[in-house]
């Protein structure tokens, strides 16, 4: 009787599960990589997609935030997940801007458009308190000034800083009037500016409207040739009669390689979302332009925005203001120098005091037995190397009893304790908190 | 009496859906925040398609009260397991798992419950009352003051470990910047110590990294000693009922508002403080204050020590309220949570900032008020958790450990949904391993890995604004007082080692 009732609860675990399947594709959870960290503007906008695209698709279409890198993570796991059709990237203007500096061999080349959603326009922003109420007030600052200006809005290299740069290089500004400090993110440099530890602001509407409303910043110019939508009021550059327009984009991609039909129904099913009535209610709420674009137009875009953006960033002073004054290896340096000291400090004061310790430390050694630790180790190595094949409920399974089995727990009982927790475990995190564990052959 | 407060008063207490709610989310972040591997954020972002069908009173109500109950339950697997549920407790883990082996697992897991609430509602109280002037002040702090910020969370962890161990925790300290160091420097942009592996770009994330340093090292170190045949259940866990668990939370709360009345005062306060600042958090606020309770004193005697964790537990749990405040007031984000929540109420047409309190009084009210019920409802949800969380313990180590080991590897897997991330979950248990062994203690690696990244940003945002002239760090008057606290931290843990050295040298 012990053993009948976990039975049950597998199967019962497994038809809620995997078994449901329909011949017609998709059939299980399909996993939208999202390059940057929750709670940001392209998180928002992916998580919005996914809801919406759930219901397009019928089955669950699950978030991950794979962050770091500045965006090479995300859209290396976009570009080299397996072309079944269930990996989509919402992919960022980084795609276009990372291959250039070397960061990443991901181009936009490696993957199969499904359809741009948004665009969003740089624009200047100062402080309410400060004199400049136009662009050519700023501009007439940057000519005369010996002293250069602090400004940020992304890490150096960003896009919000490539916006500033080219900029300055239309209007014949000297590069060197302005010091880019590298903040990662909108948010904390316009807090930054508050603070008064810069002067400028470079970053989309969206990402600043709250301090506008609030009256604590202004915006000098928007770089597009239309107003914005998010702020009407507010003059363009090219009305200010400076012929610059850049801005971020988002889109849906596949990687390269997904079957016809998988990609003409995604591309329709995204196109529904994109162009839904509840998408831009979304969007207009959050101040993010909509700006859509099928599959074909997008992929000329990206090929287009692809070529304007290696000749901005392969102009030489543009690589030389990438150099900034303070090397990458200079807190690391400092670090080993530090722990150097500290290490021979310390093994000097315990070798010269710490003897008797020591002894008894060498006669716990002697009970300590690495077999048992090496080998959990082994198989949790082992669990890494099969998961992607096998499936996580398989490797798991075999994973959780050999474990048990080398601490000698009876095998009926080692048996019963998987087929209880890993289908409990899968079901928890797969189906009712929809993080995706890994997918082997048969589908879990 | 305002009209506004009565209706947000109306709103939330009475709508059966709104307290229905609440309960679940209660339910939902105890559970979330008890898996390691999902934080607080995870469980809000996971959220955020079900706050589609909810007004912003319910989906607010929801946010805070998950978050709330999060932030508590990530102490059951702390204290339980010493694998800390969220890195808000992974300051106090040593300490509390030494404590539970001791078998007070039961009275500590009481006092955090307990100190959970109060410094939920005393952080919910600052909020309301001081909101809008301490928004100020958060507004006043440039990177440069986030350097001395973050220099001083770090020297609060090595002051906090006990005699003897100091230079081994500057030295565990500097492994875990070092660490930080790896992956794409969020700076320059340019990749260190990735030896031309992609995977590396991202770093070593440190959710995985303290899951293996504080989880998997500890079921290392169980197997290590394992006499073969030894079937007993873990010594952590007593026999527990209700009443037990309720009657120590009761004497708790008596301890903690009448004994140590000034030190919840001060880490509820310095909690609100540094969760109001963009990007510190309810993290660095346990350590700071876990630091100060402790204050380098280096006594082991139980109740001083379980004062401490009760003085951090308040302090993480003040630090949520906190981070609302420059929400509510800037509609800039104090932490990861509420940016999900400007996501949030932006979708329900609610924009944050300034205007929020004229156009919407009755909302911002609204807010206050499931704060002080979040912390309200999470009393008997926790009393529930404990219970459970004690009984999953007495499960025989052998079925235990592996069991372990499994929520280990599907933790640190769920966070980014990659293998590497369980493989540097892995790495680090070894590490950890060896590193408890030789009397290395473990948190310092941890807050090393969380702060290293941003101290350095700070650092060189800081050194680049000023041309490179290291003055430009004490440019500013907040930023020189904070240099005098670092400063002074730090001396007194160079007299704390001196004396110890005479100490040891005369004895």
């Amino acid at each position: 009787m012990k053993f009948i009732c976990p039975i049950v609860w597998l199967v019962a675990c497994l038809a809620a599960v995997g078994c449901n399947r329909r011949e017609e594709w998709p059939f299980r959870p399909v996993t939208l990589i999202c390059p940057w960290s929750a709670g940001g503007g392209t998180d928002r906008v992916s998580r919005q997609v996914a809801v919406q695209l759930e219901s397009e698709l019928g089955v669950p279409v699950n978030v991950v935030n794979a962050t770091g890198g500045g965006g090479v993570t995300g859209h290396t796991r976009g570009a080299t997940a397996s072309a079944d059709g269930y990996t989509v990237t919402m992919a960022t203007v980084e795609l276009n801007m990372l291959h250039w500096r070397s960061l990443c061999p991901i181009t936009p080349d490696r993957f199969e458009p499904l359809a741009m959603i948004n665009q969003d326009s740089a624009a200047i922003f100062v402080s309410a308190d400060s004199p400049w109420h136009s662009l050519r007030d700023l501009d007439a600052k940057l000519r005369q000034s010996t002293e250069s200006l602090r400004a940020s809005g992304t890490a150096a290299g960003g896009i919000w800083h490539l916006a500033l740069l080219g900029w300055l290089d239309r209007s014949d500004l000297p590069s060197e009037s302005v010091t880019w400090v590298s903040i990662n993110g909108a948010a904390p440099s316009l807090q930054e500016m508050m603070a008064g530890g810069l002067e400028i602001v470079c970053c989309s509407i969206p990402e600043a409207r709250g301090l506008i409303d609030a009256g604590e910043i202004r915006c000098l110019g928007v770089m597009s040739r239309e107003r914005s939508p998010a702020a009407p009021e507010v003059a363009t550059f090219a009305e200010q009669g400076i012929d610059w327009s850049i801005g971020a984009w988002r889109g849906l991609l596949f990687p390269k390689g997904v079957p016809e039909d998988r990609v003409t129904k995604m591309r329709e099913a995204v196109l529904n979302v994109a162009n839904s009535n509840e998408f831009r209610q979304f969007m207009a709420a959050s101040g993010f332009q909509v700006a859509v674009a099928d599959g074909d137009q997008f992929e000329a875009f990206l090929t287009q925005t692809d070529a304007d953006f290696g000749e901005i960033l392969n102009q030489p002073h543009m690589k030389q203001t990438q150099s900034s004054a303070i090397g990458p290896y200079f807190l690391p340096s400092i670090l080993a120098a530090l722990g150097i000291v500290i290490g021979a400090f310390g093994w000097g004061v315990s070798r010269s005091t710490l003897n008797e310790e020591a002894n008894t430390a060498a006669a716990e050694n002697l009970a300590i037995d690495y077999h048992a630790l090496l080998r959990f180790a082994a198989a949790v190595g082992l669990f890494i190397v099969l998961c992607e094949s096998l499936g996580y409920v398989i490797s798991a399974g075999a994973m959780l009893l050999a474990m048990l089995l080398m601490l000698r727990v009876g095998w009926r009982l080692a048996v019963a304790v998987t087929v209880v927790t890993i289908p409990s475990l899968y079901h928890v995190f797969a189906v009712v908190l929809g993080v995706p564990l890994p997918w082997g052959w048969l589908g879990w | 009496m305002d009209p506004a407060l009565l209706q947000a008063a109306g709103d939330v207490f009475g709508r059966a859906d709104v307290w229905l709610i609440i309960v679940a989310a209660a339910f939902y972040g105890i559970f979330v925040g008890a898996i390691p591997g999902l934080t607080a954020t995870m469980a809000v972002a996971l959220f955020v398609p079900v706050a589609y069908w909810l007004d912003p009173v319910a989906a607010i109500g929801a946010i805070v009260t998950m978050v709330a109950c999060a932030i508590f339950a990530g102490d059951i697997p702390t204290v339980l397991l010493r694998i800390p549920g969220t890195p808000a407790s992974a300051a106090y883990a040593d300490e509390a798992y030494r404590l539970s082996e001791k078998g007070l697992a039961q009275q500590v897991l009481s006092v955090s419950l307990t100190c959970s609430v109060i410094g939920g509602i005393i952080g919910a109280i600052l909020l309301m009352v001081l909101g809008s002037q301490l928004a100020a002040v958060a507004s006043w702090f440039s990177v440069t003051e986030y350097f001395w910020l973050y220099l001083i969370g770090l020297s609060c962890c090595v002051l906090v470990v006990p005699a003897g161990a100091r230079w081994k925790a500057m030295l565990s300290l500097i492994l875990g910047i070092l660490l930080s160091t790896v992956g794409l420097s969020a700076v320059h942009l340019e990749p260190r110590f990735t030896f031309h592996s992609v995977a590396l770009y991202q770093g070593i994330s440190f959710i995985p990294a303290m899951i293996g340093l504080f989880g998997l090292s500890e079921v290392f170190a169980n197997l290590s000693q394992a006499k073969r045949g030894d079937s007993g259940a873990c010594a952590v866990a007593p026999a527990v009922s209700f009443g037990t668990i309720i009657g120590a939370s009761r004497s708790a709360l008596v301890t903690r508002l009448v004994k140590r009345r000034s030190g919840t005062v001060r880490s509820s306060l310095m909690g609100v403080l540094i969760g109001m600042l963009p990007g510190a958090g309810a993290d660095i606020a346990s350590w700071v204050t876990f630091a100060a309770a402790k204050r380098g004193r280096d006594s082991k005697a139980d109740r001083e020590s379980i004062d401490a964790i009760g003085d951090a537990t308040t302090a993480n749990s003040a630090a949520l309220a906190g981070g609302w405040i420059p929400t509510l007031v800037f509609g800039i984000p104090g932490d990861s949570i509420t940016a999900i929540v400007i996501g949030v109420l932006l979708m329900k047409n609610v924009t944050p900032g300034p205007a929020i309190f004229e156009s919407q009084p009755s909302l911002v009210y609204g807010i206050y008020l499931v704060f002080l019920i979040a912390n309200l409802v999470m009393l008997p949800v926790g009393f529930l958790a404990i219970r459970l969380g004690l009984r999953l313990v007495r499960i025989p180590k052998q079925i235990l450990l592996p069991i372990i080991v499994l929520f280990c590897v599907t933790g640190s897997y769920a966070l980014n949904a990659s293998l590497f991330d369980v493989g540097i979950m892995l790495a680090m248990g070894l590490v950890g391993f060896v590193l408890n062994r030789r009397g290395f203690p473990l948190g310092p690696v941890v807050l090393g890995l969380v702060l290293g990244g941003p101290l350095e940003e700070r650092l060189i945002q800081s050194l680049t604004a000023s041309g490179g002239n290291p003055l430009g760090l004490l440019n500013r008057p907040i930023a020189v007082v904070l240099a005098i606290v670092t400063a002074f931290i730090i001396a007194s843990i160079l007299r704390r080692s001196i004396q110890e050295l005479r100490r040891r040298e005369s004895a």
